[in-house]
């Protein structure tokens, strides 16, 4: 039996010790990398994000419960299968040609990561061809965009449409987000979902997964 | 009989601050020692060439560190009023020292429509019925477009902004813009309206707001439109938006310093460019990111004052920010948090207080809430007034002569005086009974009574014919 409740509660108090500990303890006891994986450590990520979107929990807390994560992942990923892979997926991320608003992205992207992610950030005033690019080249699984400008919205369905050309809209899913995007406006432009805050973009990316 | 008192005509009028100068003078060599040891990248090669040539040092291509003696020598040539005037050439505002003024802000998505209460995207209309509102107003000083027009060509929507603005109101006017090229229309149409380039240099009535990435990091538009106006000599704000716990430490001290390192650097080149280009500083400071919601929000009571008492210790004029709410409709919150931050922002002696009228950090705005806050400005200035102790306010010789059983209520002194007391517009004081006959409204109800009477028959003075039309072919020029 994994000790999961004693996992969780490390995660969600960010002691990124005592996580090492109990996460090699099980692996001294015998118990399976991919359960404890899953059982303890998505777990309790997963309960983070919970108290984060019920603004129960401060952002610097959400970043180190993720730190406290990773070092468990990283205790665990010599023992991993190929099956329970150490990373959940691979997302792409920027914001859109014009934009230099990245404070959002910036905490999007510190949730993915501690969620297990591996993330490509590309930056700020990222044009159309970069996002593709990259896209290709990581063989992305997410691709998530930010605007914060209506300006600047505009070039999020352009990169969808220039996917679509490139004929690999079907292999990624697209996640938008940025205080002037709306989910009907994610609908219009044909992305796979939209995220409103930080909190909320890794339980909609596992949700889309 | 000589009649002699000593410091007869020394006020004291209501002042407040949270710094000494002790405080600032600390703040100020944080400042200096940061753009001396740590610099700012720069992204624009004239701007990093200006700097170079007049002694600072650069590395990487673009980070530059900036001795402090550079810093003092702007601060030797830089006005310590931004004089800013009206469309019609007439002096308005002196910004500068502990004068305040107060304007909308700029670009809310959205508006609470005061027709029907609904949430929804601003149009071109919303602009127009904004401007003559903020025309209307005794106590709006100065305009920002307040809403962004989802129903025109998104890519050149500031040209329709500083199009709307020039045409409903006479008030002086902060544009913002996107891109440069928008600051160049802008500068275009505002010089079309005063008859010529010198003409808006020595009357000058529009004043751009830039906004930098943080305070050590200076994008491109940011620095090409500030060396865009200095060459002309026009009016701007330079603020970076450091955030503290994001882009500089979460401390106030802290992202202040960060801040006003940026500040200090868009002065220097700004001098270095053209001595004697008027600029203009933020006047909040301490910008944080609220944790647990991500908002940065507006109202925050920490992040105000210190950099106004900062501006003063420097002696530049300050864009301020107050009657703005992190609230989502025309309600209580709303009104208390524009009311304490206008409050606080004139107490300290803000200039150019900005982003009346804002709701819900900046993504809506309301008509209504800006009428409002006209109220409560009026409330503040009356509040503000010195007292006045005279041998004429004093009244000793009348207290004798009415007594202590007379009254007053007739008295030609009276008479003389009574008007000068503050009377309110909007807020109620009516009795019960009197209240329930003029309909029982509540504060939001009779703001938007307001609203309607004036987009209804206030007529803002129109722009001449072939002046409109030529300011209306620079919107045009880009379709
Ligand atoms: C800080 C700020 C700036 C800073 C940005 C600093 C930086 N490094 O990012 C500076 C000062 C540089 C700036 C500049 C400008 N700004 Co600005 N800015 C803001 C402000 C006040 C807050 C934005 C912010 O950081 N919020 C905090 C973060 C955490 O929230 P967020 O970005 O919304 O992100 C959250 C969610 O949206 C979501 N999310 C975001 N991205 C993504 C992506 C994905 C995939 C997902 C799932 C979720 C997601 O999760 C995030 C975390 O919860 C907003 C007002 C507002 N209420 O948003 C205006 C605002 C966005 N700016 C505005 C304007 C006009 C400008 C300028 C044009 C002004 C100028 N002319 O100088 C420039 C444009 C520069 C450019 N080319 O980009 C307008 C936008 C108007 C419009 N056209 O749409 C706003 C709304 C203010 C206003 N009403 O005037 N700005």
């Amino acid at each position: 039996m994994i000790e999961t409740e004693k996992i969780i509660e490390a995660i969600l108090i960010g002691d990124d010790d005592k996580v090492k500990v109990l996460t090699l303890e099980e692996i001294n006891k015998g118990e399976r990398a991919g359960e404890i994986m899953r059982e303890g450590l998505i777990a309790g990520m997963t309960k983070v994000g919970e108290q984060m979107e019920a603004e129960e929990m401060f952002i610097p807390e959400v970043l180190m419960s993720a730190r406290a994560m990773s070092a468990g992942v990283e205790v665990l990923k010599p023992h991993l299968k190929t099956e329970d892979a150490a990373v959940r997926g691979k997302v792409v991320i920027g914001t859109v040609e014009g934009d230099l608003h990245d404070i959002g992205k910036n905490l999007v992207k510190m949730l993915i990561e501690g969620a297990g992610f591996e993330v490509i950030d590309l930056g700020t005033n990222v044009e159309k061809d970069r996002f593709i690019k990259a896209v290709q080249e990581n063989n992305a699984d997410i691709l998530g965009m930010s605007a914060l400008l209506t300006t600047t919205m505009p070039s999020m369905q352009v990169i969808i449409e220039a996917l679509k050309k490139a004929g690999i809209r079907d292999q990624v899913k697209i996640i938008v987000g940025g205080a002037p995007v709306t989910e009907e406006y994610a609908q219009e432009i044909g992305a796979d979902a939209y995220g409103p805050d930080a909190g909320s973009a890794v339980r909609v990316i596992n949700s889309i997964l | 009989m000589a009649y002699i008192r000593s410091n007869q005509q020394s006020f004291n009028s209501p002042h407040a601050a949270k710094m000494s100068e002790g405080q600032c003078q600390r703040l100020y060599w944080a400042c200096l020692e940061i753009l001396e040891r740590t610099g700012v990248c720069l992204y624009n090669q004239e701007a990093i060439d200006l700097l170079d040539k007049a002694g600072a040092s650069v590395t990487d291509g673009n980070r530059v560190r900036i001795p402090a003696g550079m810093v003092e020598k702007a601060f030797s040539t830089v006005p310590k009023n931004v004089a800013l005037y009206n469309r019609n050439g007439q002096r308005k505002i002196q910004a500068g020292g502990h004068r305040s003024y107060f304007g909308t802000g700029s670009d809310c998505l959205n508006i609470i429509d005061h027709r029907t209460g609904e949430r929804r995207l601003a149009v071109l209309q919303d602009i127009v019925d904004g401007m003559k509102v903020c025309d209307a107003l005794d106590n709006i000083d100065f305009v920002m477009c307040m809403f962004l027009p989802s129903d025109v060509p998104q890519d050149i929507l500031d040209r329709y902004e500083m199009e709307a603005m020039l045409n409903h109101t006479i008030k002086p006017i902060f544009y913002v813009t996107t891109e440069f090229a928008g600051c160049k229309a802008a500068v275009e149409m505002a010089e079309i309206v005063a008859g010529g380039a010198d003409a808006l240099r020595h009357y000058p009535f529009a004043a751009c707001y830039i906004n930098v990435t943080t305070g050590l990091r200076h994008n491109e538009e940011a620095l090409q439109k500030l060396l865009f106006l200095s060459e002309k000599g026009l009016p701007f704000t330079y603020i970076p938006s450091a955030q503290g716990g994001v882009t500089a430490p979460i401390t106030i001290a802290g992202t202040m310093a960060v801040n006003n390192a940026g500040v200090l650097a868009g002065l220097v080149i700004s001098q270095l460019k053209r001595e004697g280009t008027p600029f203009i500083m933020p006047g909040w400071g301490g910008n944080m990111l609220d944790m647990k919601t991500t908002v940065q929000p507006y109202a925050d009571p920490e992040k105000r004052s210190q950099a106004i008492d900062f501006s003063h210790f420097l002696g530049l004029p300050t864009f301020s920010l107050g009657g703005c709410s992190e609230s989502k409709m025309v309600d209580q919150q709303a009104a208390a948090e524009a009311a304490l931050t206008l409050f606080t922002d004139a107490l300290f002696g803000g200039n150019l207080v900005h982003d009346v009228g804002y709701l819900e950090s900046g993504m809506s705005g309301s008509l209504p809430q800006l009428v409002i806050c006209d109220e409560v400005i009026s409330w503040i200035e009356a509040f503000m007034h010195e007292v006045v102790i005279t041998d004429e306010t004093l009244a000793l010789d009348l207290i004798d002569e009415v007594g202590p059983d007379g009254q007053y209520l007739d008295n030609p002194h009276t008479m003389k005086h009574f008007r000068d007391r503050w009377y309110p517009n909007l807020f109620e004081r009516s009795n019960y009974d009197s209240w329930q006959k003029k309909g029982g409204k509540d504060l939001g109800t009779r703001a938007t009574d307001v609203v309607e009477k004036i987009v209804n028959e206030h007529e803002p003075e129109r722009l001449p014919d072939d002046i409109a039309k030529a300011v209306h072919e620079v919107v045009l020029k880009e379709l």
